[in-house]
């Protein structure tokens, strides 16, 4: 039976889609979307649909990243997600971004760390290592500063994901010939990589509901911003009512 | 036609089926009650829900209408405009069940949807349409839009608020006097024993344009409120019947003027403001064609709305919806 599976991520500014059919990825492609992930999602689904030459109604399976990541960013291809599955009924899967940022680096038998950009000069984060010829995360989602972070690697570990330069040399001052890194193409998130860890998750258990997937936010959502004007007791001044700043 | 419509640009999760644009076969609408401890929608709160309640609710709704998706003919949901994150919910939602559907998408304006919920019906007696071309006033906690319909899908903004929405105004004057939120029905209330012209407020309207202005009306209450307690207590009832009058009178007038103006054949209202009964009498008063406006629950957000819009756009064909959603998208 012709089978396939359609893999998303929107987690950051960059995005990636592929098509896998269980043994190969038929097609795909990640690219720098900034935050113009809910213009390019569909138009790229469909192209990779084409280039692969298969049909919308050969998608059983659709894998989606759930962060951590941008907030805004990880809605978008979860409520594709949820979409395409309640459309066609394709079983629905989601799979952490770092768990996708670390699954290629396994066969390195390095301690491997993925980072991810949380805003404020801080990172999500989490750490990866083989033990007992098991590959697995070992420690919770992670989000702080480098320096928070490095004080929890004290052995040789493979930086993969979105370190820009300056990140780079903050972690080689802070570890020293610790901390090592994966060339830029291989520290990209790929959708091929989701889409493979998806159909195996899916192998292995049942459907949940749809409305059961939830992003990994981590952080709780920042309460300020304009629309936020928390019930106070009859104010004494503009300011205090939430009053805009007057013109005169 | 069966459209299977969803809106998320504000704090309501709403997903609907829509026939031949008119008759609804549900319509499902949870309302976040996340907001009402913080008073206000924190737009990131509004869109973790969103995502949370879309998918149950859209079940619901087929539920509800009796039908399964082979049934339905399009989807339709909100592109703007609206809060970016909550809007990207419902779209992406919508896309992505169109695509695996095999069914048509189709992007809708969520003021549009206030215009064409007048068009909705409530029972299953076939009332004419309402007569274009028309003047629509628009007014909840999130718009203060007047906008002329000449025809389907050509719509032209007359004006707007250039500072906060006539329902934001009624519930920030509502929580000056002490009284609940959402402020309108309050002030409504309150307003009843109260003297309108106990005190005279400033105009909430620009000379010379379609434009409204309500933050100096609210200053002005707030100067009112505070010299009132400094002399003593509050007359609560003459105060919110002075602010309703205020801000009643502005919204009719600016309606009344625009429908002279062009010629109209009838004058809508859309939004939760619109169930404010001094503002429906003071329109009615001051113009000489039918009024029309939806029930209570047709009139806030929800996915009905979004139903009939999006099924007339597909008859009328109009202006191209962008790909992605816009805060600000503007009207066709
Ligand atoms: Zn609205």
């Amino acid at each position: 039976r012709v089978s396939a599976l359609l893999a998303l991520d929107t987690s950051t500014e960059w995005a990636s889609v592929a098509v896998f059919d269980g043994s190969a990825v038929l097609a795909e492609e990640t690219w720098h979307a900034q935050r113009r992930h809910a213009e390019d999602l569909f138009p790229t689904i469909e192209r990779l649909l084409t280039l692969s030459r298969q049909q919308i109604g050969t998608v059983d399976k659709v894998a989606v990243a759930t962060g951590p990541g941008s907030f805004t960013g990880l809605r978008v291809a979860i409520a594709a997600a949820q979409g395409l599955a309640r459309g066609s009924g394709a079983a629905l899967v989601g799979i952490s971004t770092l768990d996708v940022l670390a699954y290629p680096h396994a066969s390195s038998k390095l301690r491997t760390c993925p980072l991810l950009p949380a805003g404020r000069g801080e990172y999500y984060a989490a750490l990866y290592q083989e033990r007992n010829r098991k590959w697995a995360r070992r420690s919770p989602f992670i989000v702080g500063s480098l320096v928070d972070l490095c004080r929890q690697i004290g052995t040789h570990t493979l930086f993969v994901g979105e370190i820009d330069a300056e990140g780079e040399s903050t972690l080689r001052d802070l570890l020293g010939p610790l901390a090592l890194f994966a060339p830029p193409a291989s520290r990209m998130r790929r959708a091929g990589y989701l889409a493979e860890l998806g159909w195996n998750e899916l192998a292995e258990r049942t459907q949940a509901p749809l409305g059961a997937l939830e992003p990994i936010y981590v952080r709780q959502p920042a309460m300020g911003g304009s629309f936020a004007q928390p019930f106070t007791p009859p104010p004494a001044d503009d300011a205090a009512l939430g009053l805009p700043k007057r013109t005169a | 036609m069966r459209i299977l419509a969803i809106e998320t640009s504000c704090d309501e999760t709403g997903v609907a089926v829509i026939e031949d644009g008119r008759r609804i076969r549900a319509n499902v609408i949870a309302t976040q009650l996340a907001h009402q401890a913080t008073g206000g929608i924190v737009p990131e709160v509004a869109a973790r829900e969103h995502l949370r309640a879309i998918d149950p609710i859209t079940d619901t709704a087929l539920r509800d209408a009796g039908i399964t998706l082979r049934e339905v003919d399009a989807v339709g949901a909100t592109v703007g405009p609206g809060l970016v994150g909550c809007l990207l919910v419902g779209a992406n939602y919508g896309r992505g069940l169109a695509l695996a559907a095999g069914l048509p998408f189709i992007g809708v304006n969520h003021l549009e949807g206030h215009v064409y919920a007048n068009w909705l019906l409530q029972t299953e007696e076939l009332r004419p349409e309402p007569e274009l071309p028309a003047v629509v006033l628009v007014v909840s906690g999130a718009h203060s839009d007047l906008v002329l319909m000449e025809a389907h899908r050509r719509f032209r903004l007359l004006g707007r608020t250039i500072d906060d929405a006539a329902g934001e105004a009624f519930d920030k004057v509502a929580r000056l006097l002490g009284l609940g939120f959402p402020g309108g029905p309050e002030i409504e209330k309150a307003a009843k024993d109260g003297d309108p012209n106990a005190f005279p407020l400033p105009k909430a309207w620009l000379a010379d344009r379609y434009d409204f202005s309500f933050s100096g009306l609210k200053t002005a209450v707030l100067r009112l409120t505070k010299s009132l307690e400094e002399k003593g207590t509050v007359p609560v009832g003459d105060v919110a019947a002075s602010f309703q009058k205020a801000i009643v009178e502005a919204l009719a007038e600016k309606t009344a003027r625009a429908a002279a103006e062009h010629g109209v054949r009838s004058v809508m209202l859309g939004g939760g403001v619109a169930a404010n009964s001094a503002l429906r009498a003071e329109i009615t008063r001051r113009i000489a064609v039918p009024l029309h406006v939806p029930p209570p629950r047709l009139c806030t957000d929800n996915g009905a709305m979004v139903g009939a819009a999006a099924f007339f756009s597909l008859r009328h064909r109009g202006a191209e919806m962008p790909a992605g959603v816009r805060s600000n998208l503007p009207l066709a």
